[in-house]
């Protein structure tokens, strides 16, 4: 067999098909919005609460990418004039990193006229170039066949645990909103300040003999379930999700303190479609937040949303959660986990 | 029996309980009737399995998944085998250099290949797509392609290649007569490796995840995080049979025991 120039551009352009026409970049198509999500009931919420009415109103469509927000906000970085994502799901911290970045487009009532409805405080967190949509609240998650009278309080859980009367499981450093929702809600509720985080790691030596750390949420199940653990630190949704797929034996409080509120913002990229302005007032919608709410399990922002009589017992009212200072987090939280790394190691 | 067999005997037991206990454990939990993932089972039910097949993006990330092993684990041979065949018969100072080079992926932080690739490719204008996917994915790939083949190349007597072209024969009728019959287990060998270390990877997919590039391991990810049922366990136990088959049909057609020798 002899190689010839014919045969050789033959084998590439075979190997070009192979690759198939998606192959090519992913590029904002004038008629399609590449939207965001993260995986699982996620994604079908997404797809039936936002994407449908969007898709049904301004007759475009949307595919949906799943994945998290590190890796959408990377994609973006790398690629700011032509942005692939149209509308990103971030993390709080995530969010203030990205409006800093200047990669996000402000968000204004005149584009969204559903913003109106949206706590000014959660758009101002995101810088005024986002807003968040969809909340948790970080609690204590316990389960009822083991604790019969559970800490109501954040300070009665650590002299609790500290004397031994519970194995706790909490979140390790591992994991993304730890800083927030674990160092920052306890320290907060222990009397400490962003810069001055002593109260929550003399809380974590006093207590280190009876924790157990979690590096994913379904590490905390499975902590309680094989009675590794009593109680921990989890969130109200997660916590609501369990009981109703069947486990009737875990439930969950709110601290008297008050948990950390763990938002879910909502940013445009600079240079991303037009057509993302009229997604996210469908995601700022109240109708389309109350069915989010009702298939998730987690609070939503907008104020005119009514919830059921199930989700209301459930969803942590907005005021009785602390929202945590994302910017003044993001300054110290390196500090945060260098000292977590030597002190606490897990 | 002596006692030092006896004692490697059981060490050599309890490391394969050690190994294969806990994909067992997952194998087990994928056949639950339960909705969230526990050890031991409650009952028995195939559900999860069906789950596979009705949550799209699975069978699409699947889909993509072995699509880019091919690819990738192709352009590794074409690149890679002509590589590793000259770098192991030149006797040039820059050759161990290109080696080297060539075999750097291999100690590097995936998730750093995988963020300056991101970087890279969208500055060269591949932006998110499947080529620029397959593109870092062939950078993985290809140390696994020149390390196997030019480990057995090595051992190829240059006699063999040298006769043959005293013979008459062309160079490329000696690479397709004489040294290609006898790399072969090498290629088997690398373009196994290739396949599964694409398959498998998490860290440099991730960063080209897009709803038409997303990976099976990326969409697993991301699945994991917000959902509570045992489809993952199902998942790997799906993984788990394809890749036994594989592995039945290589050696049923090839010897397996050929591709171990080759590395």
């Amino acid at each position: 067999m002899t190689l010839n120039r014919r045969k050789f551009l033959g084998t590439g352009a075979a190997a070009a098909g192979l690759i198939g026409l998606n192959g090519m970049p992913l590029r904002a198509q004038q008629n399609t919005l590449n939207v965001t999500a993260y995986g699982g009931v996620w994604e079908q919420a997404i797809r039936d609460c936002f994407v449908a009415p969007f898709e049904a109103k301004t007759g475009a469509t949307a595919t949906v990418s799943l994945g998290g927000p590190a890796q959408w906000l990377a994609q973006v970085e790398a690629n700011p004039e032509n942005p692939p994502l149209d509308v990103l799901i971030m993390t709080p911290d995530l969010a203030v990193i990205a409006a800093e970045g200047d990669l996000m487009d402000d968000f204004t009532v005149e584009k969204l006229p559903n913003l109106a409805n949206i706590p000014q405080e959660f758009t101002d967190a995101c810088l005024g170039k986002g807003t968040y949509f969809d909340y948790g609240v970080g609690g204590i998650t316990y389960n009822k066949q083991v604790v019969s009278d559970a800490p109501k309080s954040f300070a009665a859980f650590v002299d609790r645990v500290a004397s031994g009367e519970f194995v706790a499981s909490v979140p390790s450093i591992q994991y993304g909103v730890t800083p927030v929702f674990f160092i920052w809600a306890l320290n907060n509720a222990l009397g400490g300040t962003v810069d001055n985080v002593d109260p929550f790691f003399e809380a974590m030596a006093k207590m280190k003999d009876n924790l157990v750390f979690w590096a994913g949420p379904n590490d905390f199940f499975n902590h309680l379930a094989s009675g590794e653990a009593d109680l921990g630190i989890y969130f109200d949704g997660r916590t609501w999700n369990h009981v109703d797929q069947g486990i009737d034996w875990i439930d969950f409080i709110n601290p008297e303190e008050g948990g950390a509120m763990t938002a879910v913002a909502i940013q445009k990229p600079k240079n991303a479609s037009d057509l993302a302005w009229d997604y996210l007032n469908e995601v700022l919608a109240p109708e389309n937040q109350s069915k989010f709410a009702e298939i998730l399990n987690y609070g939503v922002t907008n104020t005119e949303v009514v919830y059921s009589e199930k989700l209301a017992s459930r969803v942590t009212p907005l005021s009785e959660a602390n929202l945590p200072p994302y910017a003044d987090i993001a300054r110290v939280r390196n500090e945060w986990v260098d000292r977590w790394n030597r002190e606490i190691g897990m | 029996m002596r006692l030092t067999d006896w004692a490697l005997w059981l060490f050599t037991v309890a490391f394969f309980i050690f190994m294969i206990l806990p994909i067992a454990v997952v194998v087990v939990i994928s056949f639950t009737s339960a909705g969230f993932a526990a050890f031991p089972i409650p009952g028995w039910s195939l559900k999860w399995f069906a789950r596979i097949f009705e949550y799209e993006p699975f069978i699409d990330s699947l889909w993509v998944s072995l699509k880019l092993a091919v690819v990738a684990t192709v352009a590794s041979c074409v690149l890679g085998i002509p590589a590793a065949l000259y770098l192991s018969r030149s006797r040039s100072g820059w050759a161990t250099t290109i080696t080297t080079f060539l075999l750097s992926p291999l100690s590097m932080p995936m998730i750093v290949i995988g963020f300056a690739s991101l970087f890279f490719l969208s500055w060269m204008g591949f932006g998110i797509s499947f080529l620029a996917l397959a593109i870092v994915h062939t950078v993985i790939c290809l140390p696994y392609v020149i390390r196997t083949v030019a480990a057995v190349y090595r051992a190829v007597p240059p006699a063999y290649e040298e006769a043959a072209m005293i013979l008459g024969a062309s160079r490329f009728r000696t690479f397709q007569e004489v040294t290609l019959p006898l790399i072969r287990p090498g290629i088997a060998a690398g373009s196994l490796f290739s396949f599964l270390t694409s398959f498998d990877n998490l860290p440099v997919s991730y960063f080209f995840g897009s709803a038409q590039t997303n990976t099976l391991p990326v969409v697993m990810l991301a699945y994991m995080e917000h959902q509570f049922d045992p489809s993952i366990a199902a998942l790997s136990t799906l993984q788990l049979a394809l890749a036994v088959i594989a592995l039945v049909v290589a050696d049923r057609l090839y010897g397996i025991e050929k591709m171990t020798v080759a590395t």
